[in-house]
């Protein structure tokens, strides 16, 4: 029995064997049940499972099931095989594994003679899968069609021919997969979702344009919200690559740049970097920073955060400021370990722009309108000033 | 029984004893007629009891038992005589300076005829390992939970018709049986320097005509039963009937079969144990309601897939479980859930409570307490408050059991309305259900005692203010 199939394992990666008994004779008969159905389950994030069935024929009594997997990735203790005819009377008795070799053989019973459908259920290797999107948003960036493929990357050298996958949500597909092979399937499609185009002026997070002149870095970005009300929220989103693309109003699209799109849960935001803006500027000082004595070696500090904002783009936009507390606390009083005791001041203009959902204890987030240049192609300067009392400091 | 590499018996016709120094000499070598297998999981030891039938002369009669190529521990061999014990003494015992896989008995007899003799040793390179394999139902309420043993074999020898038995439990060795297989009885000190281990060779192939069930070619037609019983700490799985366990092959044989046994599921926020992020756990437990609990589970690997209602298996986990006694809960971690969101804010920071620290006089002062502070005053004690949610979202079709654990250091009161419990001394926990599509929010608040404020090092859990 020792090494008797080494033939059809080389020349196939992946085969099945029955060894009709007797098989103690020098002559065997050995038949090769083909797949009848192969299911590639791509629902974990890390594993890939593969399930495949085949009708094989037994005799009445003990018989030998001999699957042999030469140079594919099988990962061999995962290996199962489960009789869909008659499982209550045609039994697995046991599996051997013989030395060097990529095979085991199983022992099957079989109250009588006859064919039987197996599934045989295995972790594979190489056999992985990654999710790409193509977005292509409106001339007025306003809305985007998204569609998300997975990519399945076929390493394993082993051809599956045509194949069942599902991914753990939208629908099953099946297509076949080569020995070697990249496939992109489209497994969702998404209509005029509606996006948020964003700007934002976080000096902790994006750091200066320009530090002299205190000008602010405005990264841009499409924000997609995964919930119904965008059009979206049917599953999470996956990470992976997203390729955006925008309407040019004459029937084309044009490249416009790529991010990786992080795993987005239900009623969460995907952000897509776009860039840096270059028509929105954005100047930040620290316009006033009082001490004030509480009792002893305890001070509060009034300080007062200016932004100097124009938009020089045809059309109008929303800047999105945040403001890291530990990160101004450490700007005008030097780095500490003690959390940021602070609250809003009377004399900002910002109020009643803030954002309390996107706000935490050591952020505050605004969303400040600005209008489009004029017609004079002048930029309208907006000056905003952020209040903050940072309190029991010493 | 290959006489190149096999453990042998060879009887020796010679009654002049020893006979080792004959050039000329002639052997009759007994099979086996049983081998008994005992094969320890905790430890590389297997205990080796085969019986093989002798013929002896009335007088001495010199035996060879020699075991080239295997990982047999030589301290360990044993004689002891089956039948004619009270005709039949063991005067001696020859370990041969030449041949180190080798030694010689003298057995004087008072009879002449056939006698059953007992041979025991231990050997390394048998071991055994349990897997798992459960499958859940679409509704995710029950699981099928089947027990698997392997027995591989690389002890150099082949065991044929052998009753197989496993042993459960840990046992204490202060040597290893590699080791003394290794050593011999007496050291060879240049290769203990060069730290060599003996590897056996590769057997041949087996020579045609053998017996097929001793090639394991010959197979029975129903499951084997393997019995289970409980001996002092220990557990011992006993295969029905014999098996054939080959040289460098490996066997996977059914333990148990756990039908549709009931869990239950909780999500877990337990730093320590499972991470920096909220799991998804099965919980279901070792005993007869489960249709479990006819074992402890050994050591092992759990796979645990998913029937997902379209004809097929999503697979959910692989994960080790360390030995459950029978009775005891199984945890299977199945990791984060994408459906299962949980974030842990922070919304609000406060000082209050100052104390101040006077120097020269060395006194601290408290304004709450209406002391007056003077202006070299300096800030000695005070207390930090922190709001803080645990946000949870449950986008799965039933609802949720969470629970959190969270740790705090230093002097901290823990305030909410969650009716925490304390799981140590700095570490509250609470529990919550989340109702499909629900979006809960777990608020409380820590203060923390700081500096000359700080008298304890505990987490004091109090209720909710207002």
């Amino acid at each position: 029995m020792h090494g008797r199939y080494d033939k059809p394992v080389l020349l196939s990666a992946m085969v099945l064997l029955v060894l009709t008994p007797p098989v103690t004779a020098g002559i065997k008969l050995i038949t090769l049940p083909p797949r009848q159905r192969v299911e590639i389950q791509l629902d974990n994030p890390r594993i890939t499972l593969v399930e495949e069935e085949r009708v094989v024929p037994l005799s009445a009594g003990a018989n030998e099931v001999v699957f042999a997997w030469a140079n594919t990735h099988i990962d061999k203790n995962s290996i199962q095989l489960r009789c869909l005819t008659d499982p209550d009377k045609i039994k697995v008795l046991s599996s051997q594994f013989p030395p060097n070799e990529n095979a085991l053989t199983w022992q099957v019973s079989s109250p009588k003679a006859g064919a039987a459908r197996v599934r045989i259920s295995y972790i594979i290797g190489q056999l992985t899968k990654t999710f790409t999107y193509r977005a292509v948003a409106s001339k007025d960036e306003k809305t985007l069609d998204l569609r998300q493929y997975i990519e399945l990357h076929n390493k394993a050298n082993e051809a599956f021919g045509t194949a069942g996958m599902w991914a753990g949500f939208g629908e099953r597909l099946e297509r076949p997969i080569g020995i070697n092979e990249t496939r992109r399937l489209l497994s969702a499609k998404f209509q005029d979702v509606p996006i948020r185009k964003t700007y934002t002026a976080d000096l902790s997070k994006y750091g200066y344009l320009d530090a002299g002149k205190r000008q602010l870095r405005i990264p841009m970005h499409y924000v997609l919200k995964n919930d119904q009300a965008h059009r979206l929220g049917r599953f999470p989103l996956m990470r992976g690559k997203v390729r955006i693309f925008q309407d040019d109003g004459r029937g084309t699209v044009a490249f416009t740049g790529e991010d990786w799109g992080q795993f987005t849960p239900r009623d969460d935001e995907m952000t897509l970097y776009l860039g840096l803006a270059k028509d929105i500027v954005v100047k930040r000082t620290i316009d006033r920073r009082d001490r004030k004595r509480v009792m002893g070696n305890l001070y509060d500090y009034d300080v007062v955060v200016k932004y100097e904002v124009e938009n020089f783009k045809d059309s109008p936009a929303v800047l999105d400021i945040a403001e890291s507390l530990p990160a101004l606390r450490a700007e005008i009083l030097g780095k500490s370990r003690r959390a940021v005791h602070w609250e809003m001041g009377k004399d900002g203009t910002l109020d009643e722009m803030f954002d309390k959902a996107k706000s935490q204890a050591d952020k505050a987030v605004f969303h400040v309108p600005l209008p489009a240049r004029g017609k004079d192609q002048k930029a309208v300067k907006q000056v905003h000033k952020l209040h903050v009392l940072i309190k029991n400091e010493w | 029984m290959r006489t190149n590499w096999a453990a042998t018996v060879i009887a020796a016709a010679s009654l002049i004893a020893p006979a080792v120094g004959k050039n000329v000499d002639l052997s009759t070598i007994p099979p086996r007629n049983t081998v008994q297998l005992t094969i320890y999981n905790s430890e590389d030891l297997t205990l080796v009891r085969e019986t093989r039938q002798i013929t002896f002369k009335q007088g001495v009669n010199p035996l060879q038992f020699s075991w080239a190529n295997t990982l047999i521990d030589p301290t360990s061999v044993d004689l002891r005589f089956k039948t004619h014990a009270d005709q039949l003494d063991l005067i001696d015992t020859t370990y041969p300076h030449d041949k180190p896989q080798m030694l010689y008995w003298n057995v004087r007899s008072e009879m002449e005829g056939p006698a059953t003799v007992e041979i025991t040793y231990f050997t390394s390179g048998i071991t055994w390992a349990a897997d798992y394999v459960c499958v859940v139902d679409p509704e995710e309420t029950r699981m099928s939970f089947d027990g698997y043993v392997r027995i591989t074999n690389h002890s150099g020898e082949d065991y044929a018709n052998a009753q197989v038995r496993m042993v459960v439990g840990t046992i204490n060795l202060v040597e290893k049986i590699a080791e003394l297989s290794r050593r011999g009885l007496i050291a060879d000190e240049k290769e203990r320097a060069a730290g060599r281990r003996a590897v056996p060779k590769t057997p041949a192939k087996p020579a045609r005509g053998r017996a097929l069930r001793a090639l394991g070619y010959v197979m029975d037609s129903k499951p084997k039963e393997i019995i289970k019983e409980g001996l002092s700490e220990y557990f011992i799985y006993t295969v029905e009937g014999t098996e054939t366990i080959r040289n460098t092959w490996s066997k996977r044989m059914q333990l148990f079969e756990g039908t549709r046994a009931p869990f239950r599921i909780q999500y877990r926020y337990r730093p320590a144990e499972y991470g920096r992020h909220m799991v998804r756990l099965f919980l279901l437990r070792n005993d007869k309601a489960s249709t479990l609990g006819t074992t402890p589970l050994p050591d092992g690997v759990v796979r645990l897939c998913r029937d997902n209602g379209r004809d097929g298996l999503s697979f959910l986990t692989q994960q080790g479980i360390k030995y459950v006694p029978i009775g005891q809960e199984i945890v299977l971690n199945l990791g984060p859930d994408p459906e299962v969101i949980h974030e842990w804010v922070l919304l609000r920071n406060w000082r209050d409570n100052f104390w101040f620290h006077r120097g020269g006089v060395n006194v601290h002062f408290s304004p709450t307490k209406g002391h007056r502070i003077a202006v070299n005053d300096t800030v000695a004690g005070w207390d930090d408050h922190q709001e803080w949610v645990e946000r949870i979202r449950n986008y799965r079709a039933k609802p949720i059991d969470v629970e959190i654990r969270r740790r705090f250091g230093g002097h901290v009161m823990f305030r909410s309305g969650l009716n925490p419990t304390l799981y140590d001394y700095r570490t509250p926990q609470f529990s919550a259900r989340v109702n499909p599509g629900q979006k809960r929010e777990l608020a409380y608040r820590v203060t923390s005692r700081q500096g000359y404020d700080k008298k304890q090092d505990k987490v004091t859990l109090l209720p909710q203010d207002g």
